[in-house]
């Protein structure tokens, strides 16, 4: 493990067009995460916490400053680029699943393997839906799924590559708070278990908590930052 | 290992191809239309290739008019293989009752038919129906097989005399079939098949009489083709023409080949309009797949595999769509076949010839290449960031698919052109499709951009339908280049057969002679006009009857200069390579449409001067004062281009395309045509009389050959109408596809107009209005560019009068504005199927 953290953001500014004129959505915003950290990021909504995510996942360009994933700047990187980059190292757990549809359970969690040509994929996405209590539904459809496992297909879609980063968008805002809390249990179970960053956007200040830090946003900017207890 | 990009395209294609039967059934529509258009064509080739001997009558043929073979000549054929040889000419026909008319009276001799056979009803065999009949106890006949229409018109049963000129036949049964009839082409009257010896013994051979004659040769075994060619052209001397096996019927492969391009273009044009429902499936499918295709991107796939994936789905669904239309195409002139073959006049072998198929399928994939490749470059460029930002999607940008769409749509031109049969024709055609298409898509954002300005003026349904034809997915720009390109080929086709049908049943029983009258002993030419203006009633007026001496004659020099046929234009080229009829005439004609030049004082008795139509006086830039050099009855006559004037072939007028004054043909004894304008009353009084005192002149009803024409038109009119709805097919298939994008939506919108207090009608009234005006638009623009593609067509190509069937145009607008509607109402009931709480709990 080398020193360089997995994410750096220095001086990120986005700003997006709308019908009313252009939104600043982040406005200057400094940033790093250090490896294995986990970092909680809460503020109300239109804060910028989702965009936040966007652009230091490589999803979207700021309009200003650096990001730096694995200690490459990914504004010296096109979109193909920043995709190889996340291949393997950086999973993503959004708060509408996002799951492929028209792939089984086990075929969404080999898919991010599979692109980063692992040939043990499919092996290695059943162990992973065993472990997250879903050995019996490795040929079921997303569509056949109840949120909650919809979810969990999702953790270990994000997890099974052992990434190095978890972006995680409200991981538990689409589910009832049964499911909220098997699933952010088995988040940070897992993140525990592999060692990976994470970088989590969350309403549920319970969740926050279960962080090492938690960043607030307002206005496109860190409010405060504050060690978990 | 299978590639990953195949496995992805794999699990894709899982949802099945729900949203693909728009994308496959255009495809299909097109491919089928192009594939069943050159598998018929290819099934009477071989047909014709097949049949080639029997429908030559051998394997040469060697004709030659107005003399007959010499001794030498004959016996050149005879070392070369068993040869039959056949008279024709064109001869009045009479019964007993004094009905008369013209027929094509043909002798043959005993070893006719030496392929194929003659099929006749009423005699045993044809050598016995041809044989001198004397049963009756009078003096012997000529047995003659006629055709059943010559027995209706005169009134005659088998059995009966008649007369053709002044040969007594009688009919010994009824004429079918003629293996080699297709090879002999159009005839003036109905056939009468007799011996040579019928026509030897009326006179109807006499050397310089217009009849046509025949020598048809079954090559002796090893004997080849060209070398028996080449020993006849040695051989023989003066105007003939010989064809081969290879060549039997070349009028009729030509009309098969245009046929064949006609009906593939309008499969292509079905295509194009079709295309847009390709391109609207293809968009609405990425536009689905938004959400995958940025989730695959955020997990590290990239562009290149994106791209892959998506292009082998739909390459896949390309495939499976010409697949459907080659087997659709194939069995269709099958299954036709099977029901019509035996009333088909040109034979035919119905199967699967894999060549027109190869073909169709090259012209469905480029068009699904053109039209899918630029709305795929939407799934390469959708941003991952799209997971976030729901307005985001991919957007056109140039890269490798949009130069692959341009170049498969360049290649689709390309290959129509290539596979023409006049290529510059085709090229002006797929030129003019694609410039329709820009203009009605253009017409279409026009449109759309217009609602979006005038919606604030309209209320209630109105504006709903405005602000919907506004918005972004407007069926105005989807669905109306479609309607609209359907509408103008439609249109075109209605326009220019309804001015040519109008040309033929209205404007030129009005404008051109009802009879013509040949044959016209130069000698006896007084007594004839005396004669006519007897049975007329009438006396006849310069603008009623017109009579001129008759010559053939070549154009054999120019400005001094002899005549290189190969070196002058092919549109003119008729009129120096062959020989074209001429007259000689002193006083200027009625209607002579002089363009430059002065008509010569009537009685000019000084150097030979000459008119000319203006065609071939164009083409070779003849100019009054020019030399023109003439070959007429073995004489060369030098003559000063005086006049050029445009001849209207189809009107009362002197229709020569070479006048000269009278003292250039001084001596010679020509016979002499006329023509005349008579009521239907009068032309058969006239038709009789002059039966009495000049059988020997062929009197032609111009009347009975516009009618039987009119006929044939309609017929042909209503098969290429037909063929024509299939583009309209395709339009329709693209508002269908336009519609079902937008179900969802609509039930949403519905659900919530519902929510904001519209009633049901209002919610109906609004979708059938917006689509009702796209159906008006598209309809308008699309009669516009029809009425701009058959202007030029009908007044140019076929020099006919311009007349516009208002009729067929209002219901083509009238047609395409309900169906649209139609469409409208379909889409509200869809939309209305929905209570208005589980439709928007969907959304």
């Amino acid at each position: 493990m080398t020193d360089t953290p997995p994410l750096a953001l220095d001086d990120v500014s986005l700003t997006l067009p709308s019908a009313a004129g252009p939104v600043e959505i982040l406005r200057g915003l400094s940033l790093t995460l250090a490896h294995g950290e986990r970092m909680a990021l809460v503020g109300p909504s239109g804060s910028g916490k989702s965009s936040l995510i966007a652009v230091a996942a490589g999803l979207e360009r700021p309009t200003a400053g650096t990001v730096r994933l694995f200690g490459q700047d990914l504004g010296r990187l096109d979109e193909d680029g920043r995709a190889r980059l996340r291949r393997g190292r950086v999973g993503l757990v959004f708060q509408a699943f996002h799951l492929l549809p028209n792939m089984t359970a086990e075929e969404n969690v080999a898919a991010p393997m599979e692109i980063a040509r692992r040939p043990d994929a499919m092996a290695e996405a059943r162990a992973w839906l065993d472990r997250v209590g879903l050995g019996a539904r490795l040929r079921h459809y997303p569509h056949q799924l109840s949120g909650g496992e919809q979810q969990r297909v999702a953790l270990a879609r994000a997890l099974a590559p052992s990434p190095a980063l978890i972006f995680a968008d409200e991981p538990t805002g689409n589910l009832d708070s049964k499911n909220a809390r098997h699933v952010a249990d088995l988040l940070f179970e897992l993140v525990e278990h592999t060692g990976a960053a994470l970088l989590m956007v969350t309403h549920d200040p319970a969740l926050a908590h279960r962080a090492q830090r938690v960043v607030t946003l307002r206005d496109g900017r860190p409010e405060a930052a504050a060690e978990a207890a | 290992m299978i590639p990953l990009w195949m496995r992805f395209a794999g699990r894709e294609l899982r949802s099945g191809v729900k949203g693909f039967r728009i994308f496959l059934a255009c495809l299909a529509l097109g491919v089928a239309a192009i594939a069943a258009a050159s598998s018929t064509a290819e099934a009477f080739r071989q047909g014709l290739a097949a049949e080639a001997r029997q429908i030559l009558g051998g394997d040469l043929s060697v004709s030659r008019g107005q003399t007959r073979f010499t001794p030498r000549e004959r016996a050149l054929f005879d070392r070369l293989g068993r040869v039959s040889v056949a008279v024709a000419v064109q001869a009045m026909s009479e019964a007993p009752s004094g009905e008369r008319r013209l027929v094509e009276f043909r002798g043959v001799d005993a070893a006719y038919p030496l392929a194929g056979a003659v099929t006749i009803e009423g005699a045993p065999s044809l050598a016995a129906a041809l044989a001198r009949q004397d049963e009756t106890g009078g003096p012997a006949v000529w047995g003659a097989a006629v055709e059943q229409a010559l027995l209706e018109r005169l009134n005659l049963k088998l059995g009966d005399r008649f007369l053709v000129g002044n040969v007594t036949l009688q009919a010994t049964a009824i004429l079918e079939t003629e293996p080699d009839r297709l090879a002999r082409g159009f005839a003036l009257g109905p056939r009468v098949l007799a011996q040579t010896g019928a026509l030897e013994s009326g006179g109807f051979l006499t050397a310089g009489l217009p009849f046509a004659q025949t020598a048809r040769i079954a090559l002796a075994p090893g004997v080849p083709l060209d070398e028996a060619k080449a020993e006849i052209a040695k051989a023989m001397k003066g105007v003939y023409r010989v064809r081969d096996r290879n060549d039997a019927a070349p009028g009729v492969s030509r009309m098969i080949d245009q046929l064949e391009y006609f009906l593939g273009f309008i499969g292509l044009a079905s295509l194009v309009a079709g295309g847009l429902g390709v391109f609207g499936a293809v968009s609405a499918y990425v536009d689905g797949r938004k959400s995958a295709i940025a989730t695959l991107k955020a997990l590290g796939a990239d562009s290149a595999l994106i791209r892959n994936t998506y292009l082998a789905q739909i390459g896949l669904l390309a495939l499976a769509g010409v697949t459907i239309g080659l087997a659709t195409g194939a069995a269709t002139p099958l299954v036709l076949g099977a029901a019509i073959q035996a009333q088909l006049p040109v034979p035919a072998l119905f199967a699967i010839y894999p060549a027109p198929l190869l073909k169709a399928a090259a012209f469905g994939l480029l068009s699904a290449a053109a039209f899918a490749l630029a709305p795929l470059a939407r799934a390469r460029t959708t941003p991952p960031a799209s997971l976030f930002r729901s307005d985001l999607s991919g957007r056109l940008r140039p890269g490798p698919e949009l130069i692959a769409a341009g170049l498969a749509a360049a290649g689709l031109g390309a290959l129509a052109v290539v596979t023409a049969p006049t290529p510059f024709a085709a090229g002006v055609m797929i030129g003019g499709v694609a410039a329709a298409f820009l203009v009605l898509w253009a017409f279409g954002w026009a449109a759309a951009a217009l609602a979006g300005r005038v919606r604030g003026g309209a209320r209630g349904a109105m504006r709903i339908a405005l602000a919907n034809l506004a918005g972004p997915r407007s069926a105005a720009r989807t669905a109306a280049p479609a309607i609209g390109l359907g509408v103008a080929l439609l249109a075109a086709v209605v326009l220019i057969q309804s001015s040519l049908l109008a040309q033929i049943s209205s404007i030129a029983p009005q404008t051109a002679p009802a009879l013509v009258f040949t044959q016209i002993p130069g000698e006896r030419a007084a007594a004839f006009d005396a004669e006519f203006a007897r049975a007329y009633g009438r006396r006849p007026t310069a603008d009623t009857y017109l009579r001129a001496p008759y010559f053939t004659g070549r154009i054999t020099a120019v400005r001094g200069e002899p005549v290189t046929p190969e070196r002058v234009p092919a549109n003119v080229r008729w009129a120096y390579d062959n020989d074209v009829t001429l007259s000689a005439i002193g006083p200027e004609p009625p209607n002579a449409n002089i363009l430059s030049g002065r008509w010569w004082p009537a009685d000019h008795d000084g150097p030979p001067l000459l008119a000319m139509s203006k065609e071939p006086a164009r083409g070779m830039n003849l100019k009054v004062g020019d030399k023109v050099t003439l070959s007429v009855l073995g004489a060369e006559i030098e003559t000063t281009l005086a006049v050029i004037r445009d001849v209207d072939f189809g009107s009362f007028g002197a229709s020569f395309p070479l006048i000269v004054t009278p003292a250039a043909l001084e001596g010679a004894a020509p016979r002499h045509v006329a023509i005349a304008k008579a009521s239907r009353d009068e032309e058969q009084r006239i038709v009789r009389a002059l039966g009495q005192s000049f059988p020997e002149v062929n009197v032609i009803s111009v009347r009975e050959q516009l009618e039987a024409a009119t006929e044939l038109f309609d017929q042909v009119a209503l098969a290429v109408r037909g063929a024509a709805a299939v583009a309209l097919m395709a339009a329709l298939l693209v508002l269908a596809g336009a519609i079902a994008a937008r179900a969802q939506e609509r039930t949403r919108e519905a659900a919530t107009l519902k929510v904001l207090g519209a009633s049901r009608a209002q919610v109906l009234a609004a979708y059938v209005l917006e689509y009702g005006l796209v159906g008006l638009i598209a309809g308008a623009a699309g009669v516009a560019l029809g009425y701009a593609a058959a202007w030029p067509v009908v007044t140019q190509v076929f020099e006919a009068t311009w007349s516009v069937d208002w009729g067929g145009v209002a219901a083509l607008l009238a047609g395409a504005a309900a169906l649209a509607g139609a469409g409208g109402l379909l889409a509200s009931f869809q939309a209305l199927s929905k209570r208005p709480a589980a439709a928007l709990r969907g959304a």
